[in-house]
């Protein structure tokens, strides 16, 4: 172990649907602390599978795939998968709030039922969230009440109310009407500036332009290139990167 | 609002009248309707003999009860008249009352339901004090209400423990689950009533005697939970999966994500057919006069074995048949008042 372990080591994964298909091919990738590393990539490509893998909802076949200094192999054990989600935020592509519970509610019932705080403790660190991602004044509605923009940014502060130590963003504004990307891209990127370790899957150039560490860019279940932003949006190394990037810029 | 009546006027005109045609049809109805309702109005109103209800009315109300106990189970029905349109009339003490009482009393009613129902079982058997009333002497609508409570209070939890097996990934629980279901669900009522009759008592040491509405309830409730946990597997089938998963991402055990996640928002979706099983166990409940229960139905064949009543066949059923409405109608308004407070909240 180095003086600063990674937090994120993933050794050779590799991962098979049951109907033959290989989502995942060889991928090795180490995420440091602090880092913000987005991952690009043609629908189809394994960056969803990839990212799902590094909180246990995705089960790997092979490989050695270690988060926060917890091993989460193939055979793992599903009480560790427990203590790395307890660790470990996630933002999803369609918000996933519970529907059946206020906006305050959604934000404490981790806090509560697995940190076991106390409801009032919990009440206030939620509210201060809401305030940070903008939102407070609507704490005692249902998520249906919310515009798309507002239901992920309360979907970040839900992940972020248990503190996490890293952030997983699964196309976090892939669902978004055009005028709602800016806000919520706005809030994932503050949270960068606060030092909050990130791997981000997302096609919004711009936001991995600025924001980025590194960007990984996939293909067919495989990494093709690994590269600083600046380098990989002028000058990527790999035919693969000049192909798709001359796609969508 | 003048135009408003004056708009659905029009509309009736154009679907009644419309042309020549449709009128002749509408005239035609509207004559047999009035000519039945006659003929009904004057049954009731003059060829009736409704003494074989209005004398019997504490026999349909109570049964057999001792007489100088029959304020236990009465007390107990009207306890359960005012909790029934307490939730019923809920929509509209949210508005008027203020905030306090009225967010007091929203927490004082579940509570209170769920303890009419020991509270039934204290009254009607006995114990605490009160001397002991024997099964076969409870009857009328109070064991027809304690019946239909019991079993849908029983049927509940054990239907969503079925639906849960069933949906969970481990096989054994899951076959288990799944052949109870079915094979609950491909016998006859009739036929599991008549099993919980006589094979309770086989299946038990001697000394332990479960009575006979208790069997009656085991084997209503039983049957009724394979159609529960139906319902409940369609309400968990019909949530996202991926609200699972944001629910385990956030480091919640699979009790946790069933109990807190998925589970409420199951039995919300479910709620409208779980409210029909409910009127189903109602009326269900009937079949057990064939097994000598004399709840209302039973009473009524008991009355129309007595020579002083003999032959009132239509009076006896039509009273039933407007008994039984007005319990269907009240249950689908607490259910109806049940889903609009869940919609709301």
């Amino acid at each position: 172990m180095t003086s600063t372990p990674s937090v994120l080591s993933a050794r050779h994964l590799a991962k098979t649907y049951a109907n033959g298909h290989r989502a995942l091919i060889d991928v090795s990738l180490e995420v440091q602390r602090g880092e913000v590393v987005v991952i690009m990539g043609p629908s189809g490509s394994g960056k969803s599978t990839l990212i799902r893998t590094f909180n246990g909802l995705e089960s790997l076949d092979g490989g050695h795939l270690d988060v926060l200094g917890l091993p989460l192999d193939a055979d793992g054990d599903p009480r560790m998968v427990q203590r790395i989600r307890r660790r470990v935020g996630m933002v999803f592509q369609q918000f996933n709030l519970f529907p059946h519970l206020t906006i305050l509610d959604n934000l404490t019932l981790a806090p509560i039922w697995v940190q076991h705080r106390s409801r009032r403790e919990a009440t206030e660190r939620a509210m201060a969230l809401l305030e940070r991602v903008g939102i407070s004044e609507q704490a005692e509605k249902y998520p249906a009440q919310l515009s798309g923009g507002q239901q992920q940014r309360v979907a970040i502060a839900r992940a972020l109310a248990m503190s996490p130590e890293l952030m997983l963003f699964d196309e976090p504004t892939s669902a978004l009407d055009p005028e709602r990307v800016k806000e919520v891209l706005e809030t994932i990127r503050s949270l960068a500036t606060q030092g909050m370790t990130m791997v981000v899957v997302t096609h919004e150039v711009g936001f991995a332009r600025e924001v980025a560490d590194r960007v990984v860019f996939m293909d067919e279940g495989k990494i093709v290139e690994i590269n600083h932003p600046s380098r990989f949006f002028t000058a990527p190394t790999e035919e693969r990167s000049r192909l798709f990037l001359s796609r969508i810029l | 609002m003048a135009s408003m009546m004056r708009s659905r006027l029009l509309a009736l005109r154009k679907g009644l009248f419309g042309s020549w045609w449709d009128g002749l049809i509408t005239v035609a109805l509207m004559a047999i309707l009035l000519l039945a309702l006659r003929a009904a109005a004057q049954w009731a109103l003059k060829d009736a003999d409704w003494s074989v209800v209005s004398t019997n009315l504490p026999l349909y109300l109570l049964g057999s009860f001792p007489p100088e106990e029959q304020w236990r189970p009465l007390s107990w029905m009207v306890t359960l008249l005012l909790l029934t349109l307490a939730t019923a009339l809920m929509p509209l003490w949210r508005i008027t009352c203020p905030g306090a009482i009225s967010s007091l009393l929203a927490k004082l009613l579940p509570a209170a339901w769920i303890l009419s129902i020991p509270a039934g079982l204290l009254l009607l058997a006995g114990g605490l004090g009160l001397a002991p009333v024997a099964t076969r002497s409870w009857g009328g609508l109070c064991l027809t209400l304690i019946l239909t409570l019991m079993s849908g209070v029983l049927a509940l939890p054990i239907g969503i423990a079925l639906a849960v097996g069933r949906w969970s990934g481990l096989p054994l629980i899951r076959g288990v689950c799944s052949l109870y279901i079915e094979l609950m669900r491909a016998i006859p009522l009739l036929s599991v009533l008549f099993f919980g009759q006589l094979l309770i008592p086989l299946f038990l040491p001697a000394h332990l005697e479960v009575n006979r509405v208790m069997r009656a309830v085991l084997a209503l409730a039983w049957f009724a939970a394979a159609y529960v946990a139906e319902d409940v597997r369609g309400g968990l089938q019909a949530i996202p999966r991926t609200q699972q998963e944001a629910a385990e991402a956030l480091g919640l055990s699979l009790q946790q994500v069933l109990g807190l996640v998925l589970l409420p928002q199951a039995l919300r979706i479910a709620l409208p057919s779980l409210a029909n099983q409910a009127v189903g166990l109602l009326q269900n409940s009937t079949l057990l006069a064939m097994l000598g229960l004399v709840e209302l139905l039973g009473i009524s064949r008991s009355l129309l074995a007595n020579p002083l009543f003999i032959g009132r066949y239509l009076e006896v059923y039509a009273f039933l048949a407007v008994v039984y409405w007005l319990l269907c109608t009240l249950m689908s308004l607490l259910a109806r008042s049940l889903e609009h407070h869940l919609r709301t909240a």
